[in-house]
């Protein structure tokens, strides 16, 4: 049951992945990599903090790393940056629910400004939507990007000899 | 070489300056690159970029011939595609010993290759969305009613963008709609109705900006990294007002 939970967490962060993806234009030779990376570092993320009890916010630096290493692997296949594989596979992870939940209690707050204990409780509301969305954001971009600085050489060098031009 | 060689080089790593930027690729990635054409031609290139517009100076290596640009930034849609292509031609000019009318043509041939179908598009972002709601814990009704919303919703946006309405006014408005159509689960009476209404805006939330961000911060493109972050914020800021619009409606309070 615990495996049929984990490989459904990855088969729609997957799915997720392509479809914010696809917004942005990606080249169709990335969707895959894009799916199977966004599968492993979604997947990750989820046994790390249902079954470890890591936070959010480290659980989302190791997944982070490994859909950054993973990156790193698959670009130099199809010759494309890796920012082109990675950034797609992090957007099922964005914490798009915090961030405008974040918004919400500021407008709660001002609704509520003249009474002093509901309006605290928003504007710590707002505090705490803020804080986890802000640290998520920052772990999931730099967890991705400490591949670059311990690999800078190959990193650097994606696209170099492409067969796609 | 001649002052008219250096002012064509210019020319040329202007418009790849901009369409990379435009088309949001990450500040270091775009300098390195333009260094590295710059490079290939025997000359010496400096950047200096922020949001909205980059200065460029392109100069011969060993002599004292230069030529100056301040640049206009346009907003392209962002595109992966241009990042991946356009990277590969700055290696390809390094590597082969390009000269600068063939990498130009290479260029024009790239940046005007067809995009992806937006009817594809729209579908996608509809399962998309739909399997996010998934990973939120929604049910099977209420991934339908997400995939529906998300369709209506992204419909919308495609629409008004094409339209050229001021993109904040878009947001604010493809958020409404999508939540709008979403708060049906509300009076349908779907058990996970709450998970449907708050996942179903998910999809206009500006995780490539972000993200983007993030990494020109860690580069040290400190300005400019803040700049983006900035930019995302007050497009999820339309989103919220536009979700609270749908909130005041069928809801007493907005949490």
């Amino acid at each position: 049951m615990i495996a049929v939970d984990i490989l459904a967490d990855g088969f729609f962060a997957a799915i997720a992945a392509m479809g914010f993806g696809a917004i942005s234009d990606p080249p169709l030779r990335a969707f895959k990599y894009i799916a199977v990376l966004a599968a492993v570092g979604h997947a990750a993320r989820y046994c790390l903090m249902t079954f470890l009890g890591v936070d959010i916010a480290s659980a989302s630096l190791v997944a982070a790393f490994i859909i950054g290493t993973g990156s790193v692997w698959f670009g130099r296949k199809v010759f494309c940056p890796m920012t082109v594989l990675y950034i797609p596979a992090l957007l099922p992870m964005v914490p798009g629910t915090y961030a405008y939940k974040t918004v919400f209690s500021l407008i709660m707050f001002l609704q509520n400004i003249s009474s002093p204990t509901q309006g605290s409780e928003y504007l710590q509301s707002m505090m705490f939507n803020g804080a986890v969305a802000f640290s998520v954001i920052f772990m999931l971009a730099v967890g991705a990007t400490l591949p670059v600085f311990l690999l800078r050489e190959r990193a650097n060098s994606m696209t170099r000899g492409s067969k796609y031009l | 070489m001649t002052q008219e060689y250096v002012n064509d080089i210019a020319d040329f790593i202007s418009r790849y300056v901009t369409h990379m930027l435009g088309a949001g690729v990450h500040t270091s990635r775009v300098v390195r690159n333009s260094k590295r054409i710059g490079e290939a031609l025997g000359t010496e290139v400096r950047i200096h970029t922020s949001q909205k517009t980059a200065t460029l100076t392109v100069c011969e290596k060993g002599g004292s011939t230069m030529s100056t640009r301040v640049l206009d930034i346009p907003g392209f849609p962002i595109s992966f595609e241009w990042n991946a292509d356009l990277s590969a031609l700055s290696w390809a000019a390094y590597d082969n010993d390009m000269s600068l009318e063939a990498i130009q043509h290479k260029f024009d041939e790239l940046i005007s290759k067809p995009k992806i179908n937006p009817w594809f598009v729209l579908f996608m972002v509809g399962l998309a969305n739909a399997s996010f709601c998934r990973l939120f814990g929604g049910g099977v009704w209420a991934m339908l009613i997400v995939f529906t919303s998300t369709l209506v919703g992204f419909f919308t946006r495609q629409h008004l963008t094409r339209r050229g309405v001021n993109h904040y006014i878009v947001f604010i408005v493809s958020a409404f709609v999508a939540s709008l159509c979403a708060s049906s689960a509300l009076s349908l009476g779907i058990e996970s109705a709450e998970i449907a209404l708050a996942t179903s805006v998910l999809y206009l939330v500006p995780g490539v900006p972000l993200i983007n961000g993030v990494i020109d911060i860690t580069d040290g493109h400190i300005q400019i990294g803040i700049s983006r972050l900035v930019n995302a914020l007050m497009l999820i800021v339309c989103i919220a007002i536009g979700m609270s619009g749908t909130l005041m409606l069928v809801k007493d309070s907005l949490l």
